[in-house]
């Protein structure tokens, strides 16, 4: 196995690991942008944030029919409370994807890619 | 409501898939705060007491329920990287079942080989679907390894679900759902006939996705889905396993010899390669 492992490593060029690594945090990272709430299911992203944002501004923070990633309307009783949870989780993510994308732009071998 | 998961393990001769259930609700359990229900068969549960994991089993599982094991004829091909390949029995047929089975009200249905490293699938407990299958396969590598029956049943079917995670409310609608897979189960030549796919080995995710399709009104719809699963095929290898939760993966890109290499930690992920998944036991158990 330890072979296997070295050919891999000495077949595996560096853009093709980073790839894989690039594509597998992003995955990670939508994990944490899905937001169940009410009964639906919501993508948390910049239109639902300036969606929601908007709706504020509108004075319609209360008792809002909003639709989730699947067109079905859910109620939000209090929206405000909404967005900060959705403002919270996003910043928490997109943080956690930018420190470790740096991360993974540093690790200029296939050895330190891996190496989360 | 209570909810929980529920994962199925029925042993063969080369696959200890009481032991990989033992992780994968093991890690379920740590992970989404569930608790979990294993459903298997006495010869099965006999080997987990000679192998020493039975101890352990009664401390994950919050129920272990016998059932009778499905009679099968069922075979696939178990690679373990490109190199070393078997045909084994598959006894899968029993699936639909996990509807009368379940002690749950909302019931996560999961595969032995599907590792839970995240709390992503708990936000889909309050959904409103009564019904949830995974929406795809995801592959580790990228699309390019993503054949066209990794997402249509067959050359002129419909598009495949992936039957890997399920979860499903304890209703008339689901009640009726299961009925209908284990209708496809049972009438499966007809409906290879039908959607022209191959009926020598029974698939749950080509029955799952066939009553999907009609629940629908003949229609699919794949907005009302559980996540892509992010998936490690069995031409790819587990490596390894650390005890930060990283998982090191040889991965084929071309289906040959020649791999890469990568890591993943706190995803959730489906692992094909169960060889490689039961060398890397005593380390992924370290992690439940």
């Amino acid at each position: 196995m330890e072979d296997q492992l070295q050919r891999a490593l000495n077949f595996a060029n560096y853009r093709q690991s980073f790839s894989i690594q690039r594509k597998t945090l992003k995955e990670k990272i939508e994990a944490k942008l899905t937001y169940g709430f009410g009964g639906g299911i919501f993508k948390i992203d910049r239109e639902l944030i300036s969606f929601t944002q908007t709706l504020i501004d509108k004075e319609r923070a209360f008792g809002v029919v909003i639709l989730d990633q699947n067109e079905t309307p859910v109620l939000v009783d209090d929206l405000q409370h909404f967005q900060d949870d959705i403002i919270s989780r996003y910043f928490e993510a997109t943080n956690e994807y930018f420190e470790q994308y740096q991360n993974l732009k540093k690790s200029r071998t296939v050895e330190k890619l891996l190496d989360l | 409501m209570k909810k929980g998961a529920l994962i199925f393990a029925h042993n063969n001769r080369d696959v200890d898939y009481a032991l990989m259930s033992l992780i994968s609700g093991g890690l379920a359990k740590k992970h989404l705060g569930i608790p979990v229900t294993l459903v298997t068969d006495e010869t099965t549960l006999a080997w987990m007491k000679q192998s020493n994991i039975h101890q352990r089993s009664t401390e994950v599982f919050e129920n272990i329920i016998t059932v009778e094991k499905p009679v099968t004829e069922n075979q696939r091909r178990l690679w373990d990287g490109v190199e070393l390949n078997k045909v084994v029995p598959f006894a899968n047929a029993n699936r639909a079942s996990a509807y009368d089975i379940t002690p749950y009200d909302r019931t996560l249905l999961l595969d032995s080989d599907f590792l839970i490293f995240s709390n992503r699938l708990n936000e889909f407990w309050d959904s409103e679907e009564d019904v949830l299958i995974a929406d795809s396969m995801n592959d580790i590598y990228g699309p390019s390894r993503v054949g066209y029956h990794d997402k249509y049943i067959s050359d002129t079917g419909i598009h495949m679900f992936w039957a890997t995670t399920v979860m499903f409310t304890k209703n008339e609608y689901s009640r009726e759902f299961f009925n209908l897979v284990n209708f496809v189960r049972s009438n499966y030549q007809y409906y290879g006939d039908l959607f022209r796919f191959n009926t020598q080995q029974y698939r749950n995710d080509i029955a799952f996705s066939i009553a999907k399709h009609i629940m629908n009104g003949f229609e699919t719809d794949r907005t009302t889905a559980l996540p892509a699963l992010l998936t490690t095929i069995d031409k790819d290898i587990l490596h390894s396993v650390d005890s930060n939760g990283k998982l090191t993966f040889l991965v084929s890109p071309m289906f040959d010899s020649n791999m890469c290499a990568a890591a993943i930690k706190n995803t959730d992920v489906h692992v094909m390669n169960k060889q490689s998944l039961i060398r890397n036991a005593d380390a992924l158990l370290e992690l439940i």
